[in-house]
């Protein structure tokens, strides 16, 4: 045994085979793929969720599963989908894409972010896993609102480890992001000469390291208040529920714009490639971003407006909250203007691009009227809410996560994806999931509170709408999944610049690129 | 290099102030609910000024009880509502009832309506947060002592003292 290891340890350009490179990889790589891979699998589970959600939505009345189990799912769901979903995507879309666009060879730290992937699937078992305890999974909504999260079975302690070990592995994904953005750099690349998704994800990283440790504390208090007899959050030892929330929602809203901020960035690397034209605005752009960020950490209490707060306090987090309109009016006035007389074509990854500006949009409204303290009294805890976060998640962060990845799969893969079958995912998927989440804004409006397995029946026909809907998003993401695997059995090798109107340094490497990106910086001027 | 372990260090640094910052949040939190007197906490730190001669102004301050996840206690005040004068001292009672036929352990919190009105009603005598042992089918009177402040804004006619009772039995068998 020993021999055997010490011969791999000679051979240094010798990579294990089989299961073991990707279990010992340090390559920025073979992790960024895995983390894409992995956040496609919880995708499906988190998707499969919403399902049985939709299912039993689909007409008023109990018919599939009983109402505890229904608050497991949509308890999980939003787990699944933030932490396993949509979070790893961006962690590897910044693993496969920072080192190439800075021109580095690899992250910073190699093994620590090796680690941060393989954290993972080992808190997502253990998450997963209490679905089968006899007391059921975790059931109080992913915001774990004492006192009904101290109440729960014995899933909790599971779950709040879980949550611990994901936050560890974003921290320590931020750490290497920000040392290898810092660090790493080509000479010449000032950090105003970086690339806006780069920009996006310095800016991200520095969220996560705020807010997911605000999280961690926020967890251990509901942990010792049910095991070890503190009382932070127990009304009868003095505590006060209503300060989980205002914990929570101070990790919680840096965590949102921790969803969109690398979306935005994403958007705003595809637009100008597919309308030729240089990114309008590049210097507002950054400071609309790293503006977003610093008044993310002042809004959080417009999530719980309706606890009794006085009236400055509203006012305060109303007004605040109307000012995050106005950087992020900046960047949608710039995508706008980038494509003003550009020479625009309209390939998938511009068309998700596109489809993100327009529902994003859509769902930054619906933000601004949930902003607004007297109208939120009546919006709170309704299917509107839902409607607002669906629009800004869907097809705000997952529409940006699928067009990066039609985007940049030639240079990854070195193989072009079947256009038509890309075209025909996307209007598949634009339609659905309009279909899904439009209706949700009548029933919200109407009065439906969310996270209930039955309804009235004036609700009936926009939720039968909402789940055929459902479904039919996601059966044409089984299209998405064919069009990958299609993609890689392609014979034809794809350009190393396939896009005409893409610029950064990526397009200089051959698709796909060599394991070691850059063993030599290239020159910026 | 050195740069590298720079950045490391300071970052995890950052990490390791944010996770100990919610827990700064905590004692904030009481700090700005205690300033405020928002929240319907109420204020027992300062300094009572009893007014030889009270101002001919009254207010009605009304009662109230709940109990806290069904435990088996009857928990009334004795008087629903009293008009008081502002600036003198009053005294009334509650009364706790053991419903079942074993020692339990109670604890009070108290809340005050209107919250921006709570750093008025001082209560110098309180069974809040204080652990009542109460043996099966006994009944307890709770005594309360309290004032209402002289400053106490003009346009409120009305304060609702409600207080929560908790059975803390199984909390106290644990320690």
């Amino acid at each position: 045994m020993s021999a055997n290891i010490d011969k791999l340890h000679d051979d240094h350009s010798h990579t294990p085979s089989g299961i073991m490179r990707w279990i010992t990889t340090t390559n920025h790589k073979d992790i960024g793929s895995m983390y894409l891979w992995f956040s496609l699998i919880m995708f499906f589970i988190g998707g499969l969720m919403a399902l049985v959600i939709r299912a039993e939505l689909f007409q008023p009345g109990l018919q599939l599963v009983v109402p505890g189990f229904f608050n497991q799912m949509t308890t999980m769901h939003a787990l699944v989908m933030i932490f396993g979903a949509v979070m790893p995507a961006f962690v590897g879309l910044a693993n496969w894409q920072l080192p190439i666009m800075i021109g580095a060879p690899d992250m910073a730290l190699p093994r620590l972010n090796n680690w941060s992937f393989w954290i993972l699937p080992f808190a997502f078992t253990m998450m997963l896993s209490t679905l089968f305890f006899e007391s059921g999974g975790p059931a109080a909504g992913w915001t774990l609102y004492p006192p009904l999260s101290l109440q729960g079975g014995d899933s909790m302690p599971f779950v709040i480890l879980s949550i611990h070990l994901l936050g560890l592995s974003s921290i320590l994904g931020a750490i290497n992001v920000i040392a290898t953005i810092l660090n790493m750099r080509a000479p010449g690349m000032t950090l105003m000469k970086m690339p806006i998704f780069v920009w996006t994800w310095l800016i991200t990283a520095f969220l996560l390291i705020a807010s997911m440790p605000v999280l961690a504390g926020a967890i251990t208090m509901l942990l010792t208040d049910r095991f070890f007899g503190t009382t932070f959050f127990t009304a009868s030892g003095g505590g006060d529920p209503v300060l989980f929330q205002h914990i929570f929602w101070f990790f919680g809203h840096p965590e949102v714009y921790i969803l969109i901020l690398p979306a935005f960035g994403i958007v705003s690397t595809i637009i100008p490639a597919f309308s030729r034209k240089k990114l309008f605005g590049y210097d507002s752009m950054v400071y609309a971003t790293a503006s977003i960020a610093l008044l993310s950490f002042i809004v959080w209490a417009h999530h719980m407006f309706t606890v009794g707060m006085p009236l400055a306090g509203e006012l305060f987090f109303m007004f605040t909250t109307m000012l995050i309109a106005v950087p992020t009016g900046v960047k949608v006035f710039n995508w706008v203007a980038t494509m003003w007389k550009g020479s625009m074509t309209f390939e998938t990854p511009m068309l998700f691009a596109l489809a993100f500006i327009v529902l994003f949009t859509v769902g930054g409204f619906s933000g601004l009227m949930l902003a607004m303290v007297p109208a939120d009294f009546q919006y709170h805890d309704t299917y509107f809410v839902v409607a607002h976060f669906h629009y800004v998640l869907v097809p705000g962060a997952v529409f940006a996560i699928i067009a990066a990845v039609y985007y940049w799969l030639p240079k990854w893969t070195g193989k072009m994806y079947n256009e038509s079958l890309g075209k025909l995912h996307f209007w598949l998927t634009t339609i659905f999931v309009n279909l899904t989440f439009f209706p949700m804004h009548f029933v919200g409006l109407a009065g439906m509170p969310r996270r209930i397995p039955d309804y009235a029946v004036q609700f009936a026909d926009f939720n039968a709408i909402a789940s055929v809907g459902a479904f039919g998003f996601g059966l044409s993401q089984l299209l998405f999944v064919y069009i990958l695997f299609n993609t890689l059995k392609q014979k034809v090798t794809a350009e190393d610049k396939c896009w005409d109107g893409a610029e950064g340094l990526e397009w200089t490497l051959s698709s796909p690129p060599p394991y070691h990106s850059f063993d030599k910086a290239p020159k910026i001027d | 290099m050195k740069n590298f372990k720079k950045t490391y260090l300071s970052l995890t640094l950052f990490a390791v102030f944010m996770f100990s910052f919610s827990y700064m949040l905590v004692p904030l939190y009481d700090i700005f609910c205690e300033i405020t007197g928002l929240n319907g906490k109420t204020n027992q730190t300062k300094v009572l000024n009893i007014n030889e001669n009270p101002a001919e102004r009254f207010v009605k301050v009304k009662f109230t009880s709940t109990i806290a996840n069904s435990a088996p206690f009857i928990f009334e005040p004795v008087d629903r509502e009293m008009t008081v004068q502002i600036g003198k001292i009053y005294n009334t009672l509650y009364t706790l009832t053991n419903n079942s036929n074993s020692i339990k352990h109670a604890t009070a919190s108290p809340s005050v309506v209107p919250s921006e009105d709570a750093e008025y009603f001082k209560k110098i005598e309180c069974f809040c947060f204080s652990q009542q042992e109460i043996n099966g089918l006994e009944t307890k009177e709770l005594p309360l002592q309290f004032i209402i402040d002289d400053d106490l804004p003009l346009d409120t006619k009305t304060l609702i003292l409600s207080y929560t009772m908790f059975n803390t039995t199984d909390q106290i068998g644990s320690n």
